[in-house]
């Protein structure tokens, strides 16, 4: 890119090397959690190991689809409450990060410091007032308190990141719309929104990633079996047995995983803008 | 800044019988009754738990315990254990990353721009969710089936597969080693978005001086990302002082204590134990930690822009 040096063929060698070994360091493990759902169990204990599987079965895979299974049960749990979570925190971060961006108030850089700030302490800590909490207000077991709490997560990234990019989209568009008879939300909806999409894209994959990954709220505040989510269920479905069933974890975090790389590979872009804007533009 | 000078200064939302309210208050307010509720209700809650007796195994000796479970702390083997298991966790973890990842970064910047796709696919990663990341390096370090001893005895650095996860030094190494691998992506990401930022006329006025790589290393690159290297490192202890899901997984805080963090401390004390009171006390002292390590994050963040 920048060819500000003569680059010698020796520096090149090295430079590739780095990426090389990243790539490897990176991927094999996906691929050998991949190759080990797709072996039968007993070659999975195979000394030494088959690096490309030799008996190749679905039946690890099928066998999460089994009726008695769960997985599908907490897959579909999962995706509810992911997308709610996007919805919800999409639409709390945009209100408030319109009003942190446009309107002037007292103490607004300090609630802006503020809602960063929440993001920083442990869950763990909050998990025991919280669930007498949601025990008094009947809350435990309920999407709303599920998805509340994971709401309350991933909004600070997002009023920050939204308030980024209002910060960006000149007022004088806002003003004309507001001249030709709009109303200040209206003009929030038909001017600025469309011009901050990046901004609610990454706000929106960042929620589903924070909800799909998340393991303390669905493992404490929900204890029905019936409505935990993957990375809880995937614990219960697989801790405590006398013989790890590897062939049926790697197929289930394979599973787990599919969906948020369907989402990488489509919205990457927002991802890595997402992620560095934060910290880069400060 | 420059969106200031030509908003309404306090536009007011008019509510029915003559009762209005700011427009801000109206749009904050859903945001912070969320945050609110869930996050600063309970830190101040669980703060003032800490000066209870509150053990559901023991509901007759309940009540006001005064500064009783914070002097129990300082004798309690185990917060000192945890304490020590954190730090050796977050800062090995948070070292490697940063090389690592700075390591990457130059990498991926000395490629051509066609090669920029790279930098993406390599985010991998650190998207996953953490349970899986988990279960992945359960599976690779596991003492019969594992790949890593594997590829360690034909390397002929061990002779016999290692019981990874049932001895204490082992276990916590494969903590770590699991969790470079969930952090680094980050790291390269955010170095390499900063390298972008060193302006091209100084590289080049650099190396038209006959500075070597090294130097320009040392005297340019290094002094320009040093502000996102004090923000990314910590950002990233304080995210490791409250990652709970990669060793809960893995081993669970054992074996023994060999590996409990913090973390995982007050989650056995509460959820297993039920002393909720002692671990609200030993929350409330990690939560003074956490508090001083964002507030210089947030100083360096401010310093920074």
């Amino acid at each position: 890119m920048n060819e500000i040096r003569k680059t010698g063929g020796g520096w090149k060698i090295v430079v590739w090397a780095v990426v090389i070994v990243a790539l490897v360091w990176t991927f094999f493990p996906f691929y050998w959690m991949l190759s080990t759902a797709l072996k039968p169990d007993l070659d999975i204990y195979k000394v030494p190991p088959d690096l490309w599987p030799k008996n190749l079965t679905f039946d690890n895979v099928r066998k999460l689809f089994w009726e008695d299974s769960l997985i599908p049960r907490f897959f579909l749990n999962s995706l509810i409450s992911s997308v709610a979570t996007v919805i919800v925190t999409v639409g709390l971060a945009t209100f408030s990060g319109y009003a942190l961006s446009r309107l002037r108030f007292r103490f607004r850089q300090k609630l802006l410091i503020g809602i960063l700030v929440t993001q920083m302490f442990p869950m763990v800590v909050l998990l025991i007032p919280l669930y007498i909490l949601y025990l008094k207000a009947h809350l435990l077991n309920t999407w709303v308190g599920l998805v509340l709490a994971f709401t309350s997560f991933a909004l600070p990234f997002g009023v920050w990141m939204i308030k980024g990019f209002i910060d960006t989209v000149p007022v004088e568009m806002e003003e004309a719309a507001m001249i030709d008879g709009c109303s200040r939300v209206g003009a929030l909806f038909k001017v600025v929104l469309p011009m901050i999409v990046p901004g609610v894209a990454a706000t929106a994959i960042f929620a589903f990633l924070d909800a799909w990954n998340n393991l303390l709220f669905p493992l404490t505040l929900v204890n029905e079996l019936e409505m935990k989510t993957l990375p809880p269920g995937m614990i219960l479905s697989f801790m405590g047995q006398f013989r790890a069933d590897w062939g049926g974890m790697m197929a289930t975090s394979f599973l787990t995983t599919l969906p948020i790389v369907i989402l990488f590979v489509l919205l990457q872009r927002y991802l890595v803008a997402g992620l560095t804007a934060g910290a880069v533009k400060g | 800044m420059r969106a200031g000078k030509s908003t309404v200064e306090c536009p007011r939302v008019r509510l029915g019988g003559g009762f209005s309210l700011p427009l801000h208050a109206v749009l904050l307010a859903p945001t912070l009754i969320v945050l609110a509720l869930v996050i600063l209700y309970p830190i101040v809650s669980s703060a003032a738990l800490g000066f209870f007796n509150y053990d559901l195994t023991n509901p007759r000796g309940q009540g006001f315990a005064g500064v009783d479970n914070f002097t129990r702390l300082a004798n309690d083997a185990n917060f000192w254990r945890a304490l020590k298991n954190t730090l050796v966790f977050s800062l090995s973890s948070v070292a490697f990353g940063l090389v690592f990842g700075l390591a990457g970064a130059l990498a991926l910047n000395n490629l051509a721009e066609r090669h920029g796709w790279l930098r993406g696919v390599l985010l991998l990663p650190w998207v996953i969710p953490t349970v899986v990341v988990g279960y992945l390096f359960l599976f690779i370090f596991d003492v019969d089936a594992g790949l890593a001893s594997y590829l360690l005895m034909r390397l002929g650095i061990i002779d016999r597969s290692l019981p990874w996860l049932m001895r204490g030094d082992l276990a916590m190494a494969a903590c770590i080693i699991a969790n470079v691998w969930n952090q680094t992506p980050f790291y390269i990401l955010m170095f390499a978005a900063g390298l972008k930022t060193i302006p091209q006329d100084i590289r080049e006025a650099t190396v038209e001086m006959g500075a070597s790589r090294w130097q320009e290393f040392r005297h340019v690159t290094l002094p320009f990302l040093w502000g996102l290297i004090v923000i990314t490192s910590l950002l990233m202890i304080i995210r490791n002082f409250n990652n709970f899901p990669i060793v809960y997984t893995m081993t669970g805080g054992g074996p023994a204590y060999e590996t409990t963090t913090f973390v995982i401390y007050i989650y056995r004390l509460a959820f297993d134990s039920f002393k909720l009171g002692y671990a609200g006390a030993v929350g409330f002292i990690w939560c003074i930690v956490l508090a001083i390590l964002a507030a210089l994050y947030v100083r360096a963040l401010t310093k920074e822009s």
